[in-house]
């Protein structure tokens, strides 16, 4: 009954504050919150391939051909931003698609090392593709976002686009995980086994799922290129694909909100060290603090001190009831 | 490419190869034991080698007793490691195999602050060069050939001969057996741990005075050594090693005539046709 009213309340009262934020903040929050709702696509982009129990160690790479495609198709060609998006999403997914084909009949072990490796290999074709890249000098001067025939120049218009955007992307997962997809996704990632005596194509379903979260990656990448305006290939390596799954594990997984809520909490919390080594430490520390001690992430969090409580005003209870 | 070329190549190649064996080998062990990655094995490497700069270098202290304490260093590390993050976590695969990135992630992170921003340089331990077939080879890269290989032919006698080696060796058939007939498993995996982060820590010693030193320098060899187990199979002790020796030939003389990155481009697109074809790995049994 509480939970009918307490979860569209919420809600709705967060989506107020982040349509008003740009009104009453300045710039930098603005900016800030435009970051972490990047964060929050590919977070969230993830989950499906881990519910279907696929350690993906390589989501920034298709972060980053989202971000290369998009970038380069606005500058060389001056196409819009609704083309450049979808082409950027659709490249990474069909990229998603070639790498995920073979490595998704392996085991998780096999696969989480071919992701690992497969963000080194897009790093280096980054790298060392000079003429279209630009290289290790990075690609500037991207143009603004450009939409439906006029530019967003502020970063409040481009704050609201990548709001527009999460929301979309957060509502056809949300979709996606409440229909029979996330029911077999879950069977995946409990018993593949028992889930394919059952008649579920597994290898079909963990590629569906893949090239989803490849898909939505190639979505966040396309934005961030407009929104940075500066590509710098080791910036999409190893270490952000591991704040990717970070996010999930810290937020926890057991829910669909997890990824959001470990995405927006540790995006804020790193903020006064992003760029330096302290903002891995953190991360790392945070991750393993997570797995060791409250393993179900986050979102358990209030559960467990609602418990916690419970169990010891019944304590106090107990007593007074014999006295 | 010239003969000489060729020969200076492919014995650099052999160098390289055995560098990654050492990587790969503790991986396989620890992959067939406990059916996990060490996601960490290259930020030991990279302590290895910090461990020669700081004992040899700045400490004096004569290199083999160096490279002693390094793998004894981490050997001692990796056994906490099982205690402190494997076994707290039991038997969770994607778990453990996150909470080891997250300590690779943080030894390179916190390697920053620690040994500071610069790189750092290791002086040659064996001077000098040595004419072989006509080319000239530093000794110091030849040196880690006989040395990497008188580490694996330890492994081996410890694998086969030892009775803990017997019971790593049961517990990779089967756990439940070999705990049944009184095998402690914890302790032989966390032994497991100490091995693998020894000749991981071996291998960073090794290449201590040629390569620079910098905190992300195991990044490289780590993934080196995830394609070399992929090719062999995961869990094949004779599939690293001669997975190891083909992609240190492949990146020393693909990289002598294209440079270093196609030929990292090219172990992954071999890596790519091999999972399509024959995923168990070249040597390996059925995942």
């Amino acid at each position: 009954m509480r939970r009918k009213i307490v979860i569209p309340v919420g809600l709705g009262g967060a989506m107020l504050l982040a349509l008003l934020l740009p009104l009453f903040s300045s710039d930098y929050y603005v900016y800030l919150f435009a970051l972490v709702f990047i964060n929050v696509i590919l977070a969230s982009s993830l989950r499906p391939s881990l519910m279907c129990g696929q350690l993906n160690i390589g989501h920034s790479g298709f972060m980053s051909i989202g971000a290369y495609t998009s970038a380069l198709l606005a500058k060389n060609l001056g196409m819009p931003f609704e083309i450049t998006l979808l082409c950027g999403a659709l490249l990474a997914a069909v990229i998603g698609l070639a790498i995920g084909y073979p490595a998704l009949r392996l085991r998780g072990v096999y696969f989480a090392m071919v992701t690992v490796a497969f963000v080194e290999v897009i790093r280096l074709i980054a790298q060392i593709w000079v003429p279209l890249t630009n290289g290790m000098s990075g690609l500037s001067a991207i143009p603004k976002p450009n939409l439906l025939g006029m530019t967003l120049v502020t970063k409040t218009d481009q704050y609201y686009l990548v709001l527009f955007l999460m929301l979309v992307v957060l509502a056809v997962l949300w979709k996606l995980e409440s229909s029979r997809l996330g029911l077999i996704w879950k069977s995946i990632g409990m018993a593949d086994n028992l889930a394919q005596s059952l008649g579920v194509d597994i290898a079909k379903h963990k590629l569906l799922a893949f090239t989803l979260g490849c898909f939505f990656a190639g979505v966040a990448g396309a934005f961030y290129a407009h929104f940075i305006r500066f590509l710098f290939p080791p910036e999409f390596g190893f270490l952000m694909a591991t704040n990717i799954l970070v996010y999930n594990f810290v937020g926890g997984r057991g829910h669909f909100a997890g990824p959001i809520v470990g995405a927006i909490f540790l995006s804020l919390l790193s903020e006064p060290f992003r760029g330096s080594p302290y903002e891995t430490i953190f991360f790392s520390i945070a991750m393993l603090a997570t797995i060791l001690f409250l393993p179900g992430g986050l979102i358990t969090l209030p559960g467990r001190l609602g418990g916690l409580c419970a169990s010891r005003t019944l304590a106090a209870r107990v007593p007074s009831r014999v006295a | 490419m010239t003969t000489s070329l060729l020969v200076q190549s492919t014995i650099i190649g052999l160098s390289i190869g055995a560098i990654y064996i050492l990587m790969a080998l503790g991986l396989t062990l620890m992959f067939g034991m406990m059916h996990i990655i060490n996601f960490a094995h290259g930020a030991v490497y990279m302590l290895g080698a910090f461990v020669i700069y700081y004992l040899y270098f700045q400490g004096g202290v004569p290199y083999f007793a160096a490279f002693a304490a390094a793998m004894v260093l981490l050997g001692v590390f990796g056994y906490l490691v099982e205690r402190g993050i494997y076994r707290p976590i039991k038997g969770g695969i994607e778990p453990t195999l996150v909470a080891l990135l997250a300590l690779s992630t943080f030894l390179v992170a916190a390697g920053y602050p620690v040994f500071g921003q610069l790189d750092k340089h290791v002086p040659p331990v064996f001077e000098g060069t040595r004419t072989i077939l006509g080319v000239s080879l530093s000794v110091e890269r030849l040196m880690i050939i006989p040395i990497a290989a008188a580490l694996v032919a330890c492994l081996y006698l410890f694998i086969k001969k030892t009775k803990i080696g017997a019971a790593m060796r049961a517990i990779e058939q089967d756990r439940e057996a070999a705990a049944l007939q009184g095998v402690n498993v914890n302790v032989v995996n966390g032994l497991a741990f100490a091995v693998g982060f020894a000749l991981a820590a071996a291998a960073g010693a090794l290449i201590a005075p040629i390569f620079k030193l910098d905190p992300a320098m195991g990044d490289q060899p780590l993934l080196k050594a995830f394609i070399i187990i992929i090719l062999g199979g995961l869990g094949s002790i004779p599939g690293a090693i001669l997975g190891g020796l083909m992609l240190g030939l492949i990146d020393s003389v693909v990289a002598t005539a294209f440079g270093a990155e196609p030929a990292f481009l090219l172990s992954f697109v071999f890596i790519i046709l091999l999972l399509l074809f024959r995923p168990a790995g070249l040597f390996g049994h059925a995942a």
